[in-house]
């Protein structure tokens, strides 16, 4: 048998920790320590019966072509791959002509979070979000912080078959309201969290994607039917930062935003400030300007803190004075709730209503201490507050 | 997870930067390597002679099944080395290039059309006449499980010639824990060639491929690394010849025997029979480019005489290669390499 059980029956410490339940001790992580992070995935990982082999499933999304060549469409990509090959992403594999997913329920990555990890600050706030990742990612960060599993390719690295099924069926029985998919790149393990999501929604379970936006509008059309709430990490606004800092391009990313707009479903933005390469203030008046002007300013902005990591060991970690430069730009620039992230007990950690500017929502690490959000509305002045307040909004009945 | 770090393994870790790191350990071109009295191959040039890359074919060899040759392949091979290497004789040929207390590592190509097992035989015969103990030599490609598809027969005893995959403990163990950089690449390396051996003999199949135009020696050591998938756009160039550049590799490759007794001119690097091309022969060098540069022109030739487009009007040419010679990797210009016809 896998493990989920244990995974939602016995909280590690870390586990406490992140609930900010010593938080104390996340405080003197975060000046002094490696510093907990938003979505990385912790200590604990899947464990059960070893996958042998990979998880082979009939993918989704991609076109036949000359010579038993493919042409996958899922992501803007769009690899032409040939017979025996594989994708950017490594693991969607083209097999005598017909494409493959190798990653259909392989779980690396299991984890219970707090939603405020993902993070996701409007979405059901201090609940619980199952989060789990298989192999695999459709760009290369430099400075990805879950590489160990987001650059390897679905046999490198130890996974447990789980089927959407069980999934569902733990996370219900546990009254879990929300299932993550989450710390690698959810797109890359399309078919898994497509089926999963829909039938968490048959059951009541809400589905996040935690993505990097890097997807075509077909497929993010179809799976947006299923889910509850996604996390678009917006790395920079610039080509230039895409292309050598994340062999990927930023224009398929604001398409994304702008359909995920049109689609009605609930979303934040996260974005790594990294010194001296996306922090520059006119980058992020850009930014913010663009964000008010093509998605509204209800959608939220997470200007989170850097440390070095992967391939990019050779800058420091972001000031946080330059995480609260960053946070006044975009408000100045008209976006209603922005945050600074990675930086506990930082007053940019708090929700306040855009309206009388009261406190709504206390944080202490990933806890939530206070919430005075009501009904979906302000409980000072009434003002209605953008995010998803209770399960209901989003699955009905 | 057996990729996860601890998080003192993982604050260890330092970022290596290596970046254009000569072929050291092959001939440079025109290389008559002799053995010093130690009997320790010298690899300085003993003239500025052009690169020699030998075409050793034989009709018979595209008959029946390349299994049926054996004789036939291991004299091709050994007159191809003599030619190479300037030689008296063939064992003179392959001791100045191995010393008998080197592990060398065979790495084959098993991925679609796969490289022939006797003609590793063939090699493996050579690297035994120059005194090698058979335990010091590994056949090796990513996966057990592709290697024991092409026909080649695993072995991780202690006693002879071993032959097993990168992966072959499953989950990644078999790749080093840090990753190393190498011009735009950034993989965590085989630890066959990372900490195994002190040689290397390439043996590719000559041929096509659908991005980098051609799958030969260099594109090979893709193979070498934990992530080839994210390095196959630009025609995979320059990320071939960044992974052959790194110390791992480019210091350690002393041979190119590409199998060219079963090629393909199109649709690779799967197998296709509609583009079999029974070409009966081997194409042996030791300048890593210059191996490379004649059997991409081969497979060109070929592609014309069938009258399919050139790679590079296919918008696939072999880029790779053209670039591994500028950096100094070896010699891709044509016109300056001696082909010999064995
Ligand atoms: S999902 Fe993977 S295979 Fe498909 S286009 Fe994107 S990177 Fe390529």
């Amino acid at each position: 048998m896998d493990n989920l059980d244990n995974i939602f029956s016995q909280p590690t410490r870390r586990d406490l920790m992140r609930f900010g339940l010593a938080c104390g001790a996340v405080c003197a992580l975060g000046r002094a320590g490696r510093a907990i992070t938003q979505d990385t995935p912790g200590k604990r990982q899947m464990a059960g019966p070893k996958l042998e082999g990979v998880a082979r499933h009939a993918a989704m999304h991609w076109e036949k072509q000359p010579e038993n060549r493919i042409k996958c469409v899922l992501c803007p990509r769009e690899c032409e791959v040939a017979d025996v090959e594989r994708g950017y992403c490594g693991v969607r594999e083209n097999h005598g002509g017909e494409y493959q997913t190798l990653v259909y329920g392989a779980l690396c990555s299991a984890n219970m979070d707090p939603i405020e990890k993902k993070p996701l600050f409007h979405y059901l706030p201090g609940t619980p979000a199952f989060s789990i990742a298989t192999a695999g990612c459709n760009i290369e960060c430099k400075f990805c912080q879950n590489w160990q599993i987001s650059q390897f390719r679905p046999e490198q690295v130890e996974s447990t078959l789980v089927t959407p099924e069980r999934l569902v069926s733990v996370c219900k029985s546990r009254d879990c309201p929300t299932i993550a998919y989450t710390y690698s790149e959810p797109v890359i393990f399309y078919e898994y969290m497509h089926d999963t999501a829909a039938l968490a929604r048959q059951r009541g379970v809400g589905s996040v994607m935690i993505s990097n936006g890097y997807i075509q509008e077909k497929p993010l059309r179809e799976l947006c039917r299923q889910l509850t709430g996604v996390k678009i990490d917006l790395k920079a606004f610039t080509e230039k930062f895409y292309q050598e800092q994340c062999a990927g391009k930023l224009k398929p990313v604001l398409a994304t935003l702008e359909w995920l707009k049109d689609i009605g479903i609930w979303f934040e933005l996260v974005i790594l400030i990294i010194p001296t390469l996306n922090d520059s203030p006119n980058e992020i008046k850009e930014m913010s300007a663009w964000v008010v002007k093509h998605l509204g300013p209800d959608v939220p902005m997470h200007f989170t803190r850097f440390h070095p990591t992967y391939r990019l060991k050779n800058l420091p970690r972001t000031p946080v004075s330059t995480l609260e430069r960053c946070r006044k730009i975009a408000m100045d620039a008209g976006v209603h709730y922005v945050y600074a992230g990675n930086v506990p007990m930082h007053e940019g950690e708090n929700t306040y209503c855009h309206r009388c500017r009261s406190e709504l929502i206390r944080r202490v690490g990933f806890r939530v201490a206070s919430n005075a959000v009501k009904d979906g509305k302000c409980s000072k002045c009434g003002a209605k507050i953008p995010g998803v307040w209770s399960q209901g909004q989003v699955i009905p009945g | 997870m057996s990729q996860q770090r601890t998080r003192r393994e993982f604050l260890s870790q330092v970022g290596v930067a290596v970046a254009g790191v000569a072929i050291g350990g092959v001939a440079a071109p025109g290389c008559a390597a002799e053995p010093d009295e130690a009997g320790k191959p010298n690899r300085k040039a003993a003239d500025n002679s052009s690169p020699r890359v030998a075409i050793a074919r034989d009709d018979a060899l595209a008959r029946g099944r390349v299994g049926e040759h054996r004789e036939l392949l291991r004299k091709l091979l050994d007159a191809a080395v003599q030619k190479v290497t300037k030689q008296a004789d063939a064992v003179g040929g392959w001791r100045s290039m191995f010393r008998p207390t080197d592990h060398v590592g065979i790495k084959v190509n098993t991925l679609g059309l796969s490289t022939q097992p006797a003609v590793v035989d063939a090699i493996v015969a050579g690297l035994l006449s120059a005194g090698l103990a058979a335990e010091n030599v590994i056949i090796w490609d990513r996966f057990d499980t592709e290697l024991a598809a092409a026909g080649f027969k695993l072995n991780k005893s202690a006693r002879g010639v071993q032959c097993r995959g990168t992966d072959a403990e499953r989950y990644g163990s078999g790749y080093q824990r840090d990753i190393e950089i190498s011009g735009e690449i950034g993989s965590c390396f085989s630890k066959i060639v990372a900490e195994e051996v002190t040689a290397l003999i390439c043996v590719p199949v000559l041929k096509d491929h659908n991005l980098a135009g051609a799958s030969l020696g260099m594109k090979n050591f893709y193979g070498a690394i934990h992530n080839p998938n994210k390095y196959h756009d630009r025609n995979c160039d320059p990320y071939v010849a960044d992974v052959v550049s790194h110390r791992f590799i480019g210091p350690k490759w002393r041979l190119t025997v590409c199998d060219a007794t079963r090629a393909q001119y199109n649709a690779g690097p799967a197998r296709h029979p509609g583009f079999a091309w029974p070409f009966g022969g081997l194409i042996v060098g030791s300048d890593v480019v210059a191996t490379d540069a004649v059997a991409a022109d081969l497979l060109d030739g070929e592609r014309k005489r069938r009258g399919l487009k050139s790679l590079e009007d296919d918008k696939r040419p072999a880029k790779h290669i053209t670039t591994a010679g500028a950096r100094g990797l070896g010699v891709a210009d044509l016109k300056k390499i001696e082909r010999i016809d064995v």
